[in-house]
Formats: C-alpha cells, sequence, structure tokens
C-alpha cells in the first residue's frame, strides 16, 4: 500500500482574477455573506447551514452561489479587512454583487481573492472538504488534489 | 465592454485614485453582465448608508474616498443611518456606535450627498422622472423607482452606488433596456378588490406576489386606479421582500402599463395566477410568529412613514394614553417629521406617549438593549426580517389594530394577526 496523489484538473471560468490555494470547505446549500458569516472570525453562523460553526478563512470557499447579496460584497470586504476572509472562491455561478467585496478587498487593502464559476464539473459534488485545492484564475484552472490508496503493482515497481 | 476615451483614461488613474476605484469596480461589475457600454446616470440612491451594513471597511472606504476630494457627480441621496441623529442617546446606542455612524455621514457630507437619511427618497427629497436612468440601492426603492415612476435601474449591491455617484456612470444592462422591462407573469387580483384596501392589505399583496414570481416581472390587473402612493409603497416594500421583484407593472395605474398588451410588449405570458382572499390571507399567516400576543413594541413606518401615514396614526392616538410597557415607534424621514410637526402630528402622538423616529429604521437600532419579547408592525417587510434580525416574536396586524391594542386601558387586551375582512 502506497499513498499517492490524485490529482484532478478542471477547466473554469476566472470572475476575479488571482491565483491562490488552500484546504476545500464545501457548503451545498446557497450562502448570504450578510447573516450567514462573521467578518471578524470568519466563521459561518447561519444556524441552517450544514456548514454552521465552520470557518472560511484562509479556504477554498466552495457553494453554489450566493443569495441575500446587496449587503454581501460588505461583509466579504470587512472579512478581507480583518483577515479573515477565503483564500478563493469557487461557485457554480458567481452573484455579480459579491464580487465588489473581492475587488475592493484587492484596492484597499491589496489582498487578493481569487473567484471562479462555470467549474466543468459541479463543483459541489467534486470537491470534498479534505481536498486541497489550487485555483488559477486568471488561466481559468482549478486543481484538486487528494490523497488516494493504492496498490502497489508490480509494474509500477522501480528497476 | 466598449469605454470612450474619457472612461479609459478614468479606469488608468488619471483623475486620480478615487475614481480609478469607482471605474474599476463599474467596469467589472458591467463585464460580468455582459453590458456592452457605460451610460450617463442623472441620480443616485445610496443604500450604503449605515454603518452596521457596511462595517469598518465600508466606513474606511467612504473616508479614503472623501480625503482624495472625490464628489458625488450627480444628485445622490441617502438612505437610512443606523440611528435618529437627534434622539439616539434615549433610544440606547452605544456612543461608541455612534461616533462610527457619524463619521460616516461626514464622509458622505463631504463627498457632497444630500442627508436625506430614508429608505423612501421618491417621497421626500428626490425628484426622479419618467423614462430617466438612475442607480438607486435599497430593494423598495428600486422597485418603487422602476414600478411607479418609471424610472431605470439595476438592483445594486452596497458600495456599487457610491462608485455610480462619483462617475455619474453605470454599465448599460438589465433594466436600462426596453426589452427587459416588459411583463413576464399574468397577477389577476380582481377577486379581492372589493372596496376600500388599506396599506396593510397592500403589503400582504406584496408579499404574496413577490413569493410567487421570484426574479420576474409581474403585471398585476384589478387594483384600483385609486391606489395611493403609499399604498403602492408598501407593495413595492413587501414584493421586493420576499421575491427579488425589482419592477412591477399595475395596469391602468403604473406608466408602463396603461393597458395589458402594453405592460407585457412582445413578452409571451409565461404564467397567469390569481389571487384572492384567500392567497392574502396564506401571505399574512406567514408573517405572524404568533397569531395573538401582547407585543410591548409597535413599530409602524417600514418603509418611512409619508406625513399622511403620521397623521393617520396622530388621529389613532388623538385624546389617548400608550399603557405602560409597551412602546409605539413610528419611523419617518426627517423632512417629513419636520412637515408633520408643523401640522401638530408630533405633538398628538408624543402626548399620547408615542414617539416618532427619524433617519433610521428598527432593524438596526439596539433593540436587544430594550428586551423586547414581541413587535406588532404592519409592514410585511419588517415583519418578515424582524424575527431573523432582532429575534422578536412578530404579530403582523393592521395600522389601526396596532394603535388600538397599544392604547386599550383594559391591561390583558392581545393584538390579533391581520385577517382579510
Amino acid at each position: 500500500m502506497l499513498l499517492m496523489e490524485e490529482e484532478i484538473a478542471l477547466k473554469c471560468r476566472g470572475v476575479v482574477g488571482g491565483k491562490a490555494k488552500g484546504e476545500a470547505l464545501v457548503t451545498i446549500e446557497p450562502i448570504s455573506f450578510w447573516g450567514g458569516i462573521d467578518p471578524n472570525t470568519g466563521r459561518i453562523i447561519d444556524k441552517k447551514s450544514r456548514s454552521y460553526g465552520k470557518n472560511i478563512s484562509g479556504k477554498v470557499f466552495v457553494f453554489p452561489y450566493g443569495k441575500g447579496s446587496s449587503t454581501s460584497s460588505a461583509v466579504l470586504l470587512e472579512a478581507v479587512r480583518c483577515n479573515k476572509a477565503p483564500a478563493a472562491i469557487v461557485n457554480v455561478q458567481t452573484e455579480p454583487l459579491l464580487t465588489v467585496g473581492a475587488i475592493l478587498g484587492m484596492k484597499l487593502y491589496g489582498k487578493s481573492i481569487p473567484i471562479v464559476d462555470h467549474v466543468e464539473k459541479n463543483p459541489c459534488e467534486v470537491i470534498s472538504n479534505e481536498d486541497f485545492v489550487e485555483v488559477d484564475a486568471d488561466r481559468g484552472i482549478l486543481v484538486i488534489k487528494r490523497p488516494r490508496t493504492c496498490e502497489r503493482s508490480t509494474e509500477d515497481s522501480p528497476g | 465592454m466598449y469605454l470612450t476615451n474619457e472612461e479609459q483614461r478614468l479606469l488608468d488613474g488619471e483623475f486620480g485614485y478615487a475614481l480609478e476605484t469607482a471605474m474599476s469596480v463599474l467596469v467589472k461589475f458591467g463585464d460580468m453582465y455582459g453590458a456592452d457600454k457605460m451610460i450617463e446616470i442623472d441620480n443616485v440612491h445610496v443604500d450604503a448608508s449605515t454603518y452596521s451594513g457596511i462595517h469598518e471597511a465600508g466606513l474606511q472606504f467612504c473616508k479614503t474616498l472623501a480625503n482624495e476630494n472625490a464628489r458625488f457627480k450627480v444628485p445622490t441621496t441617502l438612505c437610512i443611518s443606523a440611528m435618529d441623529f437627534s434622539l439616539w442617546p434615549q433610544l440606547r446606542v452605544p456612543s461608541k456606535f455612534a461616533k462610527k455612524q457619524m463619521e460616516l455621514a461626514d464622509a458622505y457630507f463631504r463627498m457632497g450627498a444630500t442627508p436625506t437619511w430614508t429608505c423612501a427618497p421618491y417621497q421626500y427629497g428626490s425628484g426622479i422622472r419618467f423614462g430617466q436612468d438612475i442607480a438607486w440601492g435599497e430593494s423598495n426603492a428600486i422597485a418603487f423607482a422602476n414600478s411607479v415612476v418609471g424610472a431605470r435601474t439595476n438592483r445594486y449591491a452596497d458600495l456599487v452606488d457610491v462608485c455610480a455617484g462619483l462617475t455619474g456612470k453605470v454599465p448599460r444592462f438589465g433594466l436600462y433596456l426596453n426589452d427587459n422591462r416588459r411583463g413576464q407573469v399574468l397577477l389577476c387580483a380582481e377577486a379581492i378588490e372589493t372596496g376600500h384596501l388599506s396599506c396593510t392589505d397592500y403589503s400582504a399583496l406584496g408579499y404574496y406576489i413577490g413569493a410567487a414570481v421570484g426574479q420576474k416581472i409581474p403585471v398585476i390587473t384589478g387594483l384600483s386606479p385609486k391606489s395611493s402612493v403609499d399604498n403602492l409603497k408598501g407593495l413595492a416594500a413587501a414584493a421586493a421582500t420576499s421575491g427579488s421583484v425589482a419592477l412591477f407593472h399595475i395596469v391602468g395605474v403604473t406608466p408602463e402599463a396603461r393597458t395589458s398588451a402594453d405592460a407585457f410588449g412582445n413578452n409571451v405570458v409565461q404564467e397567469k395566477i390569481s389571487i384572492a382572499n384567500e392567497e392574502l390571507q396564506h401571505a399574512a399567516m406567514q408573517l405572524s410568529t404568533v397569531e395573538e400576543s401582547q407585543p410591548d413594541l409597535i413599530v409602524l413606518g417600514c418603509p418611512h412613514c409619508s406625513v399622511e401615514q403620521i397623521g393617520e396614526a396622530a388621529s389613532l392616538l388623538e385624546g389617548r394614553k400608550v399603557r405602560r410597557n409597551v412602546q409605539v415607534w413610528l419611523f419617518t424621514s426627517r423632512v417629513a417629521r419636520m412637515l408633520a410637526e408643523k401640522k401638530g402630528y408630533i405633538r398628538v402622538i408624543e402626548a399620547a406617549g408615542g414617539r416618532v423616529l427619524s433617519d433610521t429604521c428598527a432593524l438596526h437600532l439596539p433593540l436587544h438593549a430594550w428586551n423586547f419579547q414581541t413587535m406588532a408592525t404592519d409592514s410585511a417587510k419588517m415583519a418578515h426580517y424582524a424575527p431573523s434580525i432582532v429575534g422578536v416574536d412578530v404579530v403582523f396586524a393592521d395600522t389601526k389594530e396596532c394603535l388600538n391594542y397599544a392604547t386599550k386601558r383594559n391591561g390583558q387586551a392581545t393584538c390579533c394577526s391581520w385577517k382579510k375582512r
């Protein structure tokens, strides 16, 4: 038995540019940053969310789309200011209003949060919480890395 | 997206950091929605006006812009503040928080905003006309401006409205285009038009409509051509709460719906829904967390009361006394309050023990510091948000029921949830 790394590269659309990597945090329900995330801690505070209590800070945050968005942009910006923002955001379909927080985060605090959507496979299904994800929004590629256990066969043996 | 020479220079930072920042947000925003170019707007309503909503980062953004000498290019009004600027100490707003809200106010004054501090700027403060391109924040104001006035705006996120005001420009897409303003769903309300409908009735109706159509554009028939501005305000606010309705048409009432054919244009009717008393009752039932209760807070004025609505409350309270352990709070704009004061309404309400608050909203005040348990309100929007945002129980009741309950001598009396008569 050998622990190997599985790599899955998927094409996606870069919504807000930049590169980032980190551990994935996946939530399958749409999330509202306003009333859903505490920008001072990065904790998910929406009690209806199955990810309630988890922390988005520094994670590659994967969720289908944002809802209740008009104040959500300001909450994301505040999370950037408090150093509690996610490293990157991966959506099925990005709510455009949310991107304002990321754009201003770059302008005001020089911190980038790459955002991608339209991934060739549903990111909420192919990415799991333990995965390590690299997001390149400039090239439109995301790479999922996860440990894989496989049988060592004779063909694979060196020399 | 096509940019003119001047727009490109703004984006390149030739006119300074503030305009570069504003332009980069707007261009990105337009690219995401597939806008073809920028258009000029005539008016802005800024929703990024509460410190509680935009947080420290938003305040820093506004202060930075003001310090860079950024100035609004078009008439720009402000939505609500997180406190009444005169009465905040009585409302138990912490002074540290008040200071932050004042810093935000100062930044906006320096940028040249008009300090309207109201969620209903279309009644007092903003002069907008039919067909005008504008950029407004705050869902009820957006729905009212598009639908009742016939001005044109998309929904804007907090701080994008500020960027629009500084540049006087927005990307062209969505509701700025004729073809996107036509109706999609027909709602027949003939069955509920039984004489005089109150503001609370319109609010319940709007709540039903928003939930029924979601993001689509409703065309409503069967409402009175005499529907008042206050009634339409209630309908707009409720529809924009239960759905993301930014535009609705009422045949024979709103300007882009002289006839049903007019309202639908080339669109086919995707769906037809009939509304009767039963549907209104169903909507109202979802709004009350308790059917009958003894509320300790009455909230009227969501959206902000007009002078006439303050007058109605004054006539219901005249010569009566609000009982102990009940608070009656009316929310309005500073302009309406000043006019209501001249008409003697404020004196009557205060003599009865009620308060008339300006500039603010119950959802942004520190209600927890008052330990309120149950709120009664005549607004579907307030009833929808109060349980989750403020953590109180809610009775959705009409104005008269709310104030009758609050002034009953019998301490055992209760306030009952709205019922279609």
